[in-house]
C-alpha cells in the first residue's frame, strides 16, 4: 500500500498536479501555500494575532463562504426559474411542492441573502472598530464600501425574482426612492424597471443584474479585496502594534 | 530622473550595474518588532476555513429545514399589501421617509453618509492605533456613550416626530418646503452633531471623532431599520411588534 | 534637439501617445453612450392607451369609482368628473378609496387625499396625478397614456359634465 501511495505521489502526473510533498515540514507547507490556487491567498506564515477569533470574529470569511454558498444554490435554482411575470410564481410554487428538496434550496438561497446582509455589514463596523482601515489600506476599505452596496443590490433585485405581492409592492416601494433623486432620478428608474411600472420589462432586467451582473462585479471585487488585504500586509492585527505619542494626545486630561 | 534613465544607456551600463529606484521612508524590518509571533499558515488556517464553512453550511441547513421563506399570493399590482414594506435593509429608508420630504430623506442624507463612510480613512489617516478594537480605552468609553446616545435620542424622535408630526400641526399655515425639508434636516443636523460638541471640548484626535460620528450613524441606522422593521403594522402606523393588529406579523416580511 | 525646440513643440512621440489616447477615450465615450441607449427603456403597449369608464349615468354625484382596467378611480363631484391615478405621488404604492373615513388611504406611509386627490396628510409630496378625461354622449374616455402631475389640485383639473 504505502510503496503504491509512493509511485502515484512521485510520478510524474502527480508530479505535474502537486508541486510539492506531503505538508509535514516547512519547506513543503511553504510550497503547498504558494503552488496551491486557494491557498495563495494566504502568507506561508501568519501571526498568531490576526487568527485569534476575537479579533476579526471571522465575518471576512464569512462573507465569502456565504457568497459561493448563495452563488451555489441560485445556481441550482436557475435550473427551474423563468423570469416571467406569467410563469415565475408558479414555477416558484411548483419548486417548493414538486421538486426534490426544492422548498429547501429556495429556503437556503433566501436565508443566506438576508445573513450575507447581516454578515457583511457586521465586518465594515469591525474594520471600522479596529481601526484596521487605517493606511495603507484606505482604498481597500473603499472598495469595501462598494462591496457593501453591491451585496444590497444583489438582495434587493432578487426579491423581486418570486413575483408575489411581497416582491411587486417591495420593489415599487423601493425603486420609487430612486425616482427622487434630483436630475437622474426618472431615468435611473426607468434603466432599473425598463419602464414606467413594474412589469415584464422590469422582471427582465432584474434577472439580468440578479444572475450575473452584480454576482459578477462582487466576485471580481471581491478578488481584488482579497489580493489587497495580502498586499497591505495582512489584517491589521499583526501590525506591530503601538501607539505614538501623537495619538494620545488629550488623553491626559481627562 | 534624467540620470535614471541615461545609466540605462548602453555605455553606462558596462561601468554601472545598480541604480536607484526608489525611496522608502520608514524603519529597517526589524525595528520595534517583538520576538516573532508566526506560525505556518498550513495547516491551521486551511483547518479554521473548513470549519467556519462546515459551521455556516449547517446553520443554514437548520435554519432552512425549520422555516420556510414567505411567499405571498400572486403580484397584483391593483391591491397594495398593508402594510407595504421593502426588503428588511431598506426598512431604515422608509422610516426615515416617515419624517421628511423624499429628497432629503432617501437621497441627501443616505448619499452624505455613504460619502462620509467612504471618506474615513481619508478623514482620519493617522497609522497609529490600527488593529486595536476601538483603539484605546478612551476610545471604547467614546464609543459606548455614542451608542447610548443615538439608543436614545432616535427612538424619542421617531416617537416624538409620529405623535406629533410638526408637518401636520401646521400644515396649510407653513410653506411644504419649510415643514418637509428645513425642519427635518435641522433637527437632523442638531442630533448627529451635539455629541461632537460634547466631546470637542476634550481635544479629540481625528480617530476619536470619527469614531463618534460613526457610531450615532451606525446605531441610528440599526434603529430606523429595527422601527421600520418590527414596530410598524398596518396604515404604517406604530405599534409594539408582539401587539400587531389584524394578524398581522412584522417576519412575514422576511 | 535642442532643449529649447523641444520646450515649444510637443514632441512626435508624445503627439501620437495623445492621439491615440485621444481616439481610444473617444471610443470608449461612444461606446458607453451606445450602452446606455441600448438600455433605456423603449415604450411598449399595454397599460397606456384611450379606456372607457362608463356612460356618465353610472357615476353618481359625490361618488368614487375604481376602473381597474385603467388603474384609475373617477371621482365625480358637483364640478365635475376627474380620472385619479391610483399610484401613490410619494413611492407609487396603489392607493384604495377608504369609504368609510371619505378619503384616499395610502397602505405604504399613511398618506391620505381627498376626493379631489388633494393631500390631507402624510408625507406625500403634491396630490394624486388625474389623467385627462373626456366626456361625450357615450360616457367617460381618459387618456392613461398622459398622466398629468400637479402641485396643487385646481378646478381645471375636472372636466364639466353637461345637463
Amino acid at each position: 500500500m504505502r510503496k503504491l501511495i509512493k509511485t502515484v505521489t512521485e510520478s510524474r502526473v502527480w508530479r505535474s498536479f502537486f508541486r510539492h510533498g506531503w505538508p509535514d515540514n516547512p519547506l513543503d507547507r511553504s510550497l503547498v501555500m504558494t503552488t496551491n490556487i486557494f491557498f495563495h491567498l494566504h502568507p506561508v506564515k501568519i501571526s498568531r494575532k490576526s487568527l485569534r477569533s476575537s479579533y476579526s470574529l471571522g465575518l471576512g470569511v464569512i462573507s465569502v463562504i456565504v457568497f459561493g454558498i448563495l452563488s451555489f444554490t441560485g445556481l441550482l435554482l436557475m435550473f427551474y426559474y423563468v423570469p416571467s411575470v406569467e410563469r415565475a410564481y408558479s414555477y416558484i410554487l411548483l419548486l417548493q411542492t414538486r421538486v426534490p428538496f426544492g422548498q429547501l434550496l429556495r429556503n437556503m438561497h433566501r436565508w443566506g441573502a438576508h445573513l450575507m446582509v447581516i454578515v457583511v455589514v457586521l465586518h465594515m463596523a469591525r474594520v471600522f472598530y479596529t481601526g484596521a482601515y487605517k493606511p495603507p489600506r484606505e482604498f481597500n476599505w473603499v472598495i469595501g464600501v462598494v462591496l457593501l452596496i453591491l451585496t444590497l443590490a444583489a438582495s434587493f433585485t432578487g426579491y423581486l425574482l418570486p413575483w408575489d405581492q411581497l416582491a411587486y409592492w417591495a420593489i415599487t416601494v423601493g425603486t420609487s426612492v430612486a425616482a427622487y433623486e434630483p436630475l437622474m432620478g426618472d431615468s435611473i428608474r426607468a434603466i432599473l424597471l425598463g419602464g414606467s411600472e413594474v412589469g415584464q420589462e422590469a422582471l427582465t432586467r432584474f434577472y439580468a443584474f440578479h444572475i450575473l451582473i452584480i454576482p459578477g462585479a462582487i466576485a471580481s471585487l471581491i478578488s481584488l479585496h482579497l489580493w489587497r488585504v495580502r498586499k497591505d500586509g495582512g489584517l491589521a492585527a499583526q501590525d506591530a502594534v503601538k501607539i505614538e505619542p501623537e495619538a494620545l494626545q488629550g488623553t491626559d486630561n481627562e | 530622473m534624467n540620470e535614471n534613465t541615461e545609466s540605462f544607456s548602453p555605455q553606462d551600463r558596462q561601468m554601472k550595474t545598480y541604480s536607484l529606484v526608489e525611496l522608502v521612508k520608514g524603519p529597517t524590518t526589524m525595528v520595534d518588532r517583538g520576538p516573532d509571533d508566526s506560525i505556518f499558515a498550513f495547516p491551521m488556517v486551511a483547518i479554521l476555513e473548513i470549519f467556519l464553512t462546515l459551521g455556516v453550511i449547517l446553520v443554514l441547513l437548520l435554519m432552512s429545514l425549520t422555516v420556510n421563506a414567505p411567499l405571498e399570493d400572486l403580484a397584483n399590482l391593483y391591491e397594495t399589501t398593508d402594510p407595504a414594506k421593502a426588503p428588511w435593509y431598506f426598512m431604515g429608508l422608509q422610516e426615515m421617509l416617515e419624517h421628511g420630504h423624499p429628497t432629503l430623506m432617501a437621497v441627501a442624507i443616505p448619499t452624505l453618509i455613504v460619502l462620509f463612510v467612504i471618506a474615513i480613512p481619508y478623514l482620519d489617516n493617522s497609522p497609529a492605533g490600527a488593529g486595536i478594537w476601538f483603539t484605546s480605552k478612551r476610545g471604547k468609553r467614546i464609543a459606548l456613550f455614542s451608542a447610548l446616545y443615538a439608543l436614545i435620542v432616535m427612538p424619542l424622535y421617531i416617537y416624538l416626530d409620529t405623535s406629533f408630526p410638526i408637518r401636520e400641526i401646521y400644515r396649510g399655515q407653513l410653506p411644504d418646503f419649510f415643514l418637509n425639508t428645513v425642519v427635518p434636516a435641522l433637527l437632523m443636523v442638531v442630533i448627529v452633531l451635539l455629541p461632537l460638541l460634547v466631546l470637542s471640548r476634550y481635544k479629540p484626535s481625528a480617530r476619536e471623532i470619527t469614531m463618534m460620528l460613526f457610531t450615532v450613524l451606525f446605531t441610528s441606522a440599526i434603529i430606523f431599520t429595527l422601527v421600520g422593521f418590527l414596530f410598524r403594522g398596518p396604515g404604517f402606523e406604530l405599534y409594539w411588534p408582539w401587539g400587531m393588529p389584524e394578524g398581522y406579523s412584522p417576519w412575514d416580511n422576511l | 534637439m535642442s532643449e529649447k525646440e523641444a520646450d515649444k513643440s510637443v514632441p512626435r512621440r508624445s503627439f501620437l501617445g495623445m492621439a491615440w489616447f485621444a481616439t481610444l477615450s473617444l471610443v470608449a465615450v461612444q461606446g458607453l453612450v451606445a450602452i446606455l441607449k441600448f438600455i433605456n427603456p423603449v415604450p411598449t403597449g399595454g397599460f397606456g392607451g384611450f379606456i372607457y369608464a362608463g356612460k356618465i349615468e353610472d357615476f353618481a354625484i359625490n361618488s368614487i369609482n375604481r376602473i381597474l382596467a385603467g388603474r384609475f378611480y373617477i371621482s365625480r363631484t358637483d364640478q365635475g368628473v376627474i380620472a385619479l391615478w391610483q399610484k401613490c405621488t410619494h413611492l407609487g404604492c396603489a392607493v384604495p378609496w377608504d369609504e368609510s373615513e371619505k378619503i384616499f388611504h395610502c397602505p405604504c406611509h399613511g398618506s391620505t387625499f381627498n376626493e379631489v386627490g388633494e393631500v390631507l396628510g402624510g408625507p406625500a409630496p403634491r396630490p394624486l396625478d388625474y389623467f385627462p378625461a373626456e366626456v361625450s354622449e357615450d360616457g367617460i374616455w381618459v387618456d392613461t397614456s398622459d398622466p398629468r402631475s400637479r402641485n396643487h389640485h385646481d378646478p381645471s383639473h375636472m372636466t364639466q359634465v353637461q345637463g
